[in-house]
């Protein structure tokens, strides 16, 4: 991610021209148009993979709907709580950041990362319990989808803590600091929380 | 620190003429040669490599890991033509694989980032030819010469091929995380961050195929509709980026120091006429 | 020039080299006479097990494996050869680089399934042919990289200065006549028996001659243009290229 407070020119989506102020007119995106492309690229992947867990999901609906039993909904909706509040505390992040009011987004950003870690810590929770209690990655065809699909989701959030610590480097800067790269990151951080609603919903909820 | 970005004295332009004229004056002429020869290497080889895995050798897609003995020595008795001729082609050819690490080597050092992240990127795709592609073309033609060969030693072969031919990640992995960690922190917009950002979306396919050591059989074995299908489609959005991005960092070469030009309407034009290709 | 900076050290390391390659050569039993690749698994396993064969097998490989990198030095003494030339950008020796990591792991790993085959003499004939096998396609068949390597120096010399070339433009004709010698001995696999097979003239006697050929002439090149490029000073100076380094 650029740094793009130099004098003047703004780097980033290629075609800019040089000379525009850093005084950026209203945009059509938050955060670098670029991140988009990864998350619209993300979200079609993903979709590509539920899609394939719906299908075989319909071939094969009793054992899913017998080994979706074995999972908690209570766990699962605190996950799903514990991001969406991360969310909401890294939007308040970003208007903050953006009002000038750098420490308040600081610590906006910290409890992002706190809550990202609790969401971490339940997961994980939850992952030791199932596999003591005898459901692992290969036990069956659902329990091969659900540690594939909350294992990649982890994955991306665990990119997500990367850049909350992009965020907190670019808040804690005086001179160098870029608007950009706080809503590009919080964009990233955003997509998480999508991708786990949707996980969630089909993974716990529809049955 | 140089930072003239008066690009290359331009020779005065390509005869009109027959193509194969222009391409010979661009041989002798174009400052940009060597470049474009790395480049036009690069995509001819991939369609070549996608000519001889697809319909000749038959190995890709992959045939399937849950075979019994009796199907896999089909396989390969089937497949012994296409099998020993493509992978022969393969051997010749595949010293094609060093021009494509040069150029994308050659886009980090281009880059504001440190040399380091080029030299790191040609060391661990040149490592990555051995067990990434060559070990399979290897043990695949053992596995093939061999009709009479027992059922249950050819499996062991056909395994071993491939599982190091799709198994092999950490170097596409870390190698992708590297380039784009030089493309983000790039000042010199050599390359897009959206390029950048897929430069991750093709390290996490490595991480999605990882189960296929595990699987026999279902969506993640080795050529699981998740781990090789929708990772394949991944792999294919990103490579015709790139080349379609190289192409484009090529033409807006200014053998300068600074920021790379954008290619303006009329540079389209001229830079084609260098490059020889038709608008 | 007395300048301690242990290239000349490096280059020396050539002949040292060639005979200890030279000797592991003749000390393996499977190359004075080379095997053929329609030897039966009875036969294959015999010639593992025969006790004169099997130290002459183990140590000549244990040979090849400590000393088969051993060309590197010299292969990046190349690089840094073909960095000098009068090209517009790093690419041909970013190109050389590639090639020459691959060559050596090649050969090692064909080491390693001779010096597995080796290990366990007593084994299954089936599985020590097909160690056998595995090892010889590695060795043989497995040249993309010192075809790569011959071509990228060949026109890495065909696009240097005209007037001041760093080699001379017979060493690139040079060059492309070992990379075509070696192509027939990437299509090994098709044959087991006759000229084509990986005892046979193309894939073994001509590639093998082709690639000590090629160490003799280019280390013979190689050594002089240090040796001129140390005398006049050259090596100081920067490579002509118009990127700042």
């Amino acid at each position: 991610m650029t740094d793009i407070a130099q004098a003047g020119p703004q780097p980033g989506a290629a075609g800019r021209p040089p000379g525009e102020s850093a005084e950026r007119p209203a945009r059509a995106v938050p955060g670098q148009p670029d991140m988009w492309v990864l998350v619209l690229f993300e979200a079609l992947v993903f979709t590509a993979y539920l899609a394939v867990y719906l299908f075989h999901r319909s071939a094969h609906s009793e054992l899913f709907l017998r080994s979706q039993a074995d999972l908690s909904p209570w766990l699962g909706t605190l996950d799903t709580l514990l991001l969406l509040t991360s969310s909401l505390f890294m939007l308040r992040c970003v208007q903050a950041s953006r009002a000038g009011a750098f420490r308040a987004a600081m610590s906006q950003a910290f409890i992002t990362a706190l809550l990202g870690t609790a969401f971490l810590a339940s997961k994980i929770t939850e992952w030791a319990l199932l596999v003591h209690g005898g459901h692992g990655f290969t036990s069956n065809e659902f329990f091969t989808y659900y540690f594939f699909l909350t294992g990649i989701h982890l994955l991306h959030l665990l990119i997500g803590f990367i850049t909350i610590g992009v965020i907190i480097c670019q808040l804690r800067r005086r001179e160098r600091r870029s608007q950009e790269i706080v809503e590009t990151c919080a964009t990233y951080w955003h997509t998480v929380d999508l991708l786990w609603v949707l996980i969630f919903s089909l993974l716990y909820v529809v049955r | 620190m140089s930072t003239t970005a008066a690009g290359p004295a331009t020779p005065p332009g390509p005869p009109a003429g027959s193509r194969l004229g222009r391409v010979a004056w661009h041989w002798r002429n174009n400052p940009k040669r060597e470049l474009w020869f790395a480049w036009y290497t690069t995509v001819i080889f991939y369609n070549i490599f996608f000519i001889v895995f697809f319909p000749v050798t038959h190995a890709q897609p992959p045939p399937h890991p849950y075979w019994s003995d009796a199907q896999v020595a089909y396989w390969f008795n089937h497949n012994h033509d296409g099998l020993l001729i493509g992978l022969a082609i393969i051997f010749a050819i595949a010293g094609m694989t060093v021009a494509q690490n040069a150029l994308i080597a050659y886009s980090m050092r281009r880059m504001s980032v440190s040399r380091a992240f080029g030299y790191s990127y040609i060391v661990m795709y040149s490592l990555s030819a051995v067990p990434g592609l060559l070990l399979l073309c290897v043990v695949l033609s053992v596995g093939a010469m061999r009709p009479g060969r027992d059922p249950a030693q050819v499996h062991w072969l056909y395994d071993f091929a491939f599982l190091s031919y799709i198994g092999t990640m950490g170097i596409f992995l870390l190698g992708s995380l590297v380039w784009m960690l030089a493309i983000l922190l790039d000042k010199n917009r050599v390359l897009p961050k959206w390029f950048g950002y897929l430069n991750l979306c093709n390290a996490l396919t490595e991480v999605v195929v990882a189960p296929a050591w595990i699987f026999h059989q279902g969506v993640l074995d080795w050529n699981g509709l998740i781990s090789w299908w929708v990772n394949m489609v991944v792999f294919g959005v990103y490579t015709g980026a790139f080349i379609m991005l190289l192409r484009t960092m090529i033409q807006r070469e200014d053998f300068g120091d600074g920021p790379l030009p954008d290619l303006r309407k009329d540079d389209r034009a001229k830079a084609s006429a260098l490059a020889g290709t038709p608008r | 020039m007395r300048r301690a900076d242990g290239e000349l050290i490096l280059f020396w390391t050539l002949p040292v080299l060639a005979v200890i390659w030279a000797s592991a050569f003749l000390l393996f039993p499977g190359f004075t006479h080379p095997m053929s690749p329609s030897m039966t698994a009875a036969q294959v396993a015999g010639f593992y097990r025969d006790p004169a064969h099997l130290s002459r097998i183990r140590y000549s490989m244990i040979l090849f494996n400590w000393f088969g990198v051993g060309l590197i030095p010299m292969l990046m003494l190349l690089v840094m050869q073909v960095r000098r030339m009068a090209h517009r950008t790093p690419i041909l020796s970013y190109c050389l680089l590639g090639c020459t990591a691959g060559g050596p792991t090649v050969f090692l790993i064909a080491d390693l399934f001779w010096l597995l085959a080796a290990f366990q003499p007593g084994r299954d004939p089936q599985l020590t042919l097909m160690f056998n096998d595995l090892a010889w396609m590695t060795f043989t068949a497995v040249v993309p990289f010192l075809i790569g390597q011959s071509l990228i120096i060949a026109l890495a010399i065909y696009l240097d200065h005209p007037d001041r070339p760093v080699f001379r433009r017979w060493v690139a004709h040079f060059n492309v006549v070992i990379a075509a010698a070696l192509v027939p001995a990437a299509f090994t696999g098709l044959a087991l028996g006759g000229p084509m097979a990986w005892n046979g003239l193309l894939p073994f006697w001509v590639k093998n001659m082709a690639i000590a050929a090629w160490i003799v002439v280019m280390s013979v090149a190689l050594g002089r243009n240090i040796y001129r490029q140390r005398a006049d000073g050259s090596d100081q100076r920067a490579p002509e290229e118009a990127v700042a380094a």
